[in-house]
């Protein structure tokens, strides 16, 4: 899986990007890097991955670039806002607007059905949905039908593609995803990441996605790798061999 | 596995502190109204006992019937010539007669001195030997000694300014009479004898205004040294005339002691009431609570279950958590107790009742009733969330559980829905099939048990049209609704305990304001009255017969019509009647007389109503026995049958002449004014007014001014029962506190998912109370419809008694379901501040 056709033109501006990141866990002597001085930019319309064995600092650096987490230092740019000075307030209707988000799981209110959770961001912030932009993302991940189903009433990836749906909705200027297949059997997953692919490819959207899957980063333009709070290496168009044989190299 | 319990109750603080809370409020209750009444009880006994200790025995006339009867006693009066007899008799130190009547003292400006809540203003014979006077002692000046002199109450002297040398009238069932007064007089350390006032007199003027000459009420007698109380009674045995007895003086203090009591154990069982249903509300929070920890702890009991612990323990350890909590909950409510004591005596105090002071008594039998009574409650409340705990499947431990909606099951539905048929039927059978009242009793109380029952069914179209205008507050506003339909069982036990609550107060309300709209009705309906003399006391016990004559004399006035009640035996039956001039009844009132003439009442006539002389099958001329304390049995013919119940509701009325003969001469309860054709009514009003100068122990009003006197009484019973009543409402808020703060910790990860996808706090903190207002909401419309029945049901039920129109006083209702959503709101504060504060990364992720 490593062709890729149609690739866009990686543009100049970046979608996201992070300077000098650190974030330490405890205080003093004891502190205990996650990240250390991470810089990293993150291009508009590119799937990013970003690999690295369990503790590396991957997910710390998607929560950090999503606005969940705030930095011990350095800075985090959504576009042109610097985000880690903004308070809560700016950085939820910020998190509201402008970013996507797929976790690994539990990415849906029991009490709402697909469609409702679907819309849920552009209803928190009280607005209209564009209904044409809904249904034809609910089109393309294959949920005609089961729109009016409650969360329990869906296989696990099916909840995952309405939280994908559900990212892409408001028309983010970039998708954070968090280990979106981890709890998918391999089928599901694969249905998951090759939509995450179309949206890139055909939409134009810039999806960043942490895993520890070679598979699942075998999707991506872009794989980055992580190793103890550092940026080690990185690779375009990698196939899953490649990432494997990389991954095995940093000992994971 | 006792420490496993104890940990997790310390694990979750706040619900730790809300459900003590509960238990313990409810507690507190029981526990101070046990103490007040030991206290109460205490301090008459202490009071009687001071002021009756030279006493040693008490020669008086048989009575029929006690006190313990419920009337209280008065007896045929002693002839003055016993006491000689007395003097005779071995062992006897001192003996004086007593002399006890109505008399109403009036301050320096010629006012009624008058109490609080209806307490009697009495006068008494002071003894001229200070050993029979007991604790009553002079506090300043000296004692009455001549015809013109008078002692009075430390209280009633300094509450009015009324100082030694001063001359005042004193009023009486007779003529009124001026006054010099002597000394101040306190009882055993108190200023005033239980919230009356009282007037001490020489022996001689006590017998002419307060009883009659050459009589007396009791002899009071002193033993010498060395002959006991027992003895002496006996010795005095032996000389009292026929129909009279000696008795110990410990005896009558015992008596009076006792009577007092009765009245008092009343006001306990009121309390008492009001604990049981604190109590009540508080088992809903605890039943919440233990359905709440077996919820949350469902992993762990099945794991506990799949290594091998049997149900019996799991259930073993839950008994043992509710155990330990409902013990210290008591144990701090009994604390709490002795505060809600002092706050009641308080109450009391203002509205006018004093009690005499002593410390509070916290009886070994107060700690350990509110301790077992508390814990009992609490354990019955959990037994049944905890039995369900131990039919976990040890399966369960394996699946994570999210709590989704939950549908109640048919089987309540239909449960809940025949309960509330067979209420339903019951009071209707009660009310138009003229079944037995206590079918009724029975029916109100399983139309609310069926309530309770169903209203899980009633939770999710009671949230569709609450949440109808909170569309408008956009996402938060839905996700509330969604969230308080999530669980029906829970949100309707946390919203019943505000149901109870606001049924309470909604059916009084309802009640009391078809009594007060009944009362204009009866008073334009069942009489012709102009014009209206009362007691200067709202609850005072009427005005001298010379009142009558006053305004009879006054220009434009056609009729006076008294009249008089009282309380004896009717055909073997302690009740209550009323009394009415026969000349003139007829005339002022609408008494709807079927058969007879109720100017037949004289001598020993009776009417009574119609619903009784059916029941009974008395005709005209049927004879009614009756029993007074005073004259003893008497047999009265029926000469009138009445329907007109209102104005007069006791099944029997007698002549007034026949009360004086049976009762001895009797105050005046109300007066009936009808006026001459073509006089104005606000100029005889005034000049009425005018004539009652030197009567001051009656006034004059109109209809208006009536309606208005009588139920500002049933307004003061109103707000009295509502305060009472808001304590159970506060409990039921600590519910919904409860009950949200678990809602807020169960759903962590979906609040970090909503601030995750860009809710922000304050639509965290809407959100959270929306769901406040819909839970609280569902309790008060509820509450307020079932009371709404209920109080229409208890109105209904009492239209014999008088209760003939029906008013539902919608704008206070409105007021209440509008103060619960309020309440709702601030129940929602805690819980909604730390929904805002949960942590987003909680939510995503997955460890």
């Amino acid at each position: 899986m490593s062709v890729i056709t149609n690739t866009p033109q990686i543009s100049t501006a970046s979608a996201a990007r992070a300077e000098g990141l650190s974030k330490f866990y405890g205080t003093g002597d004891a502190a205990i890097p996650a990240l250390d001085n991470v810089t990293v930019a993150l291009a508009e319309g590119q799937f990013t991955a970003i690999m690295g064995p369990s503790g590396s600092g991957k997910s710390t650096l998607l929560h950090m670039l999503a606005g969940l987490d705030r930095p011990s230092s350095g800075e985090v740019y959504l576009g042109d806002t610097e985000i880690t000075s903004l308070g809560d307030k700016a950085l939820t209707l910020l998190r509201r607007d402008r970013i996507g988000f797929i976790f690994q799981s539990f990415n849906l209110l029991p009490t709402m059905t697909a469609a409702e959770n679907i819309v849920l961001p552009i209803r928190i912030a009280g607005r209209k949905p564009d209904d044409h932009w809904v249904a034809s993302i609910v089109e393309t991940v294959g949920l005609t039908g089961r729109l009016s189903h409650r969360p329990s009433e869906l296989s696990g990836g099916q909840q995952q593609r309405v939280a994908a749906a559900r990212a892409l909705a408001s028309k983010p200027q970039i998708v954070f995803a968090d280990e979106p297949t981890g709890a998918l059997d391999s089928k599901s997953g694969a249905e998951l990441l090759g939509f995450l692919r179309k949206a890139v490819t055909e939409l134009g959207q810039t999806v960043v996605m942490v895993t520890h899957d070679p598979t699942a980063a075998s999707y991506a333009d872009r794989v980055i790798f992580l190793a103890d709070g550092h940026v080690v290496d990185e690779m375009h168009a990698a196939s899953a061999d490649e990432v494997l044989d990389y991954m095995k190299h940093l000992g994971a | 596995m006792l420490t496993a319990t104890l940990r997790a109750m310390i694990a979750h603080k706040l619900r730790l502190v809300l459900t003590t809370a509960s238990i313990a409020l409810g507690v507190a209750f029981l526990a101070g109204t046990l103490v007040l009444t030991d206290t109460m009880g205490l301090a008459f006994e202490q009071l009687f006992g001071k002021v009756s200790a030279g006493t040693d025995a008490v020669v008086r006339t048989h009575a029929p019937y006690t006190a313990t009867d419920g009337v209280s006693t008065s007896r045929a009066p002693i002839p003055a010539a016993v006491l000689t007899d007395i003097d005779q008799v071995d062992g006897v130190r001192h003996a004086e007669g007593s002399v006890t009547g109505y008399a109403l003292l009036t301050d320096n400006d010629g006012r009624a001195v008058l109490t609080n809540g209806g307490a009697p203003t009495m006068g008494y014979n002071m003894p001229a030997d200070e050993d029979l006077r007991g604790d009553v002692d002079l506090l300043s000046g000296t004692a009455p000694d001549a015809p013109n002199e008078v002692a009075i109450d430390a209280t009633s002297a300094e509450d009015h300014d009324i100082a030694i040398g001063s001359t005042i009238k004193v009023l009486f069932q007779g003529p009124t009479r001026e006054f010099t007064v002597v000394g101040t007089v306190g009882f055993g350390g108190e200023k005033n004898l239980g919230g009356t006032t009282s007037a001490y007199f020489d022996t001689k003027t006590a017998q002419k205004v307060l009883g009659t000459p050459g009589y007396f009420d009791t002899i009071g007698v002193s033993a010498v040294d060395g002959v006991s109380q027992a003895e002496l009674a006996k010795r005095l045995s032996a000389v009292v005339p026929q129909g009279a007895e000696a008795v110990t003086g410990e005896t009558v203090a015992q008596e009076n002691s006792d009577a007092v009591q009765k009245d008092l154990k009343i006001v306990g069982i009121l309390f008492m009431i009001f604990a049981g249903i604190a109590l009540f509300v508080g088992s809903f929070i605890i039943w919440n609570t233990f359905t709440m920890i077996v919820t949350q702890r469902s992993r762990e009991i099945a794991l506990l279950r799949a290594i091998g612990g049997t149900r019996r323990q799991v259930l073993r350890s839950l008994m043992i958590e509710a155990v330990m909590l409902g013990v210290a909950a008591s144990a701090i409510g009994v604390v709490l107790g002795m505060g809600v004591a002092k706050a009641l005596t308080t109450l009391m105090d203002l509205v006018g009742f004093t009690l005499p002071s002593t410390s509070l008594q916290l009886e070994p039998r107060t700690i350990w009733v509110s301790l077992l009574v508390g814990t009992l409650v609490t354990v019955v409340a959990a037994l049944v969330p905890a039995r369900r705990a131990t039919k976990v499947l040890p399966v369960e431990a394996l699946r994570e559980s999210t709590p989704g909606a939950e549908k109640p099951s048919k089987r309540r539905a239909v449960i809940g829905l025949a309960i509330i048929g067979a209420g339903a039927a019951g009071i209707l059978a009660a009310l138009y099939g003229g079944a037995d009242m206590r079918i009724f009793g029975v029916g109100l109380l399983a139309l609310i048990v069926g309530v309770m029952v169903a209203l899980p069914l009633a939770v999710r179209p009671l949230a569709a049209l609450i949440a109808t205008p909170l569309k408008l507050r956009g996402l938060p506003g839905e996700l509330a609704k969604q969230n308080a339909l999530r669980n029906p069982r829970r949100t309707s036990s946390t919203a019943a305990a505000l149901m109870i609550g606001l049924t309470l107060v909604v059916s009084m309300g309802v009640f009391a304001s078809s009594l007060k709209a009944s009362f204009g009705d009866v008073i334009s309906d069942q009489t012709n009255a102009d014009l209206f003399l009362s007691s200067s006391s709202a609850q005072g016990p009427g005005f001298s017969p010379s009142v009558i004559a006053a305004a009879k004399g006054v220009d434009g006035v056609d009729k006076v019509s008294a009249g008089g009640w009282g309380q004896a035996h009717f055909n073997g039956g302690n009740t209550s009647y009323s009394a009415v001039d026969p000349a003139t009844a007829e005339e002022v009132m609408n008494l709807e007389v079927s058969q007879g003439s109720v100017a037949d009442l004289g001598k020993d006539g009776v009417m009574v109503s119609r619903s009784t002389a059916t029941a009974e099958g008395w005709k005209l001329g049927s004879v009614v026995p009756a029993e007074f304390a005073v004259s003893g049995k008497h047999r009265l013919h029926v000469v009138a049958i009445y329907d007109g119940k209102g104005w007069i509701s006791d099944n029997y009325v007698i002549s007034l002449a026949e009360q004086n003969a049976f009762a001895g001469p009797q105050l005046v309860a109300s007066g009936l004014v009808t006026l001459v054709a073509g006089a104005d009514k606000a100029a005889v009003q005034q000049a009425i007014s005018a004539a009652l100068a030197d009567h001051p122990d009656a006034k004059v009003l109109d209809q208006k001014g009536f309606e208005k006197e009588a139920s500002g009484f049933i307004g003061q019973l109103l707000t009295f029962v509502t305060v009472m009543l808001l304590l159970a409402v506060l409990i039921a808020l600590l519910g919904i506190v409860n009950t949200l703060a678990l809602s807020v910790f169960e759903r962590t990860r979906e609040l970090g998912l909503l601030r995750a996808v860009g809710m922000t706090r304050a639509q965290v903190r809407a959100m959270v109370r929306w769901e406040s207002v819909v839970i609280s909401l569902i309790g008060a419309l509820s509450g307020a419809a079932l009371g709404i029945g209920i109080g229409l049901a208890l109105s209904q039920a009492l239209k014999d008694e008088g209760i003939k129109a029906i008013a539902i006083p919608a704008p206070q209702i409105a007021l209440y379901v509008a103060l619960a959503a309020v309440a709702g709101i601030l129940a929602a504060v805690g819980p909604a501040r730390s929904a805002a504060k949960v942590d987003v990364l909680r939510a995503v992720v997955t460890d």
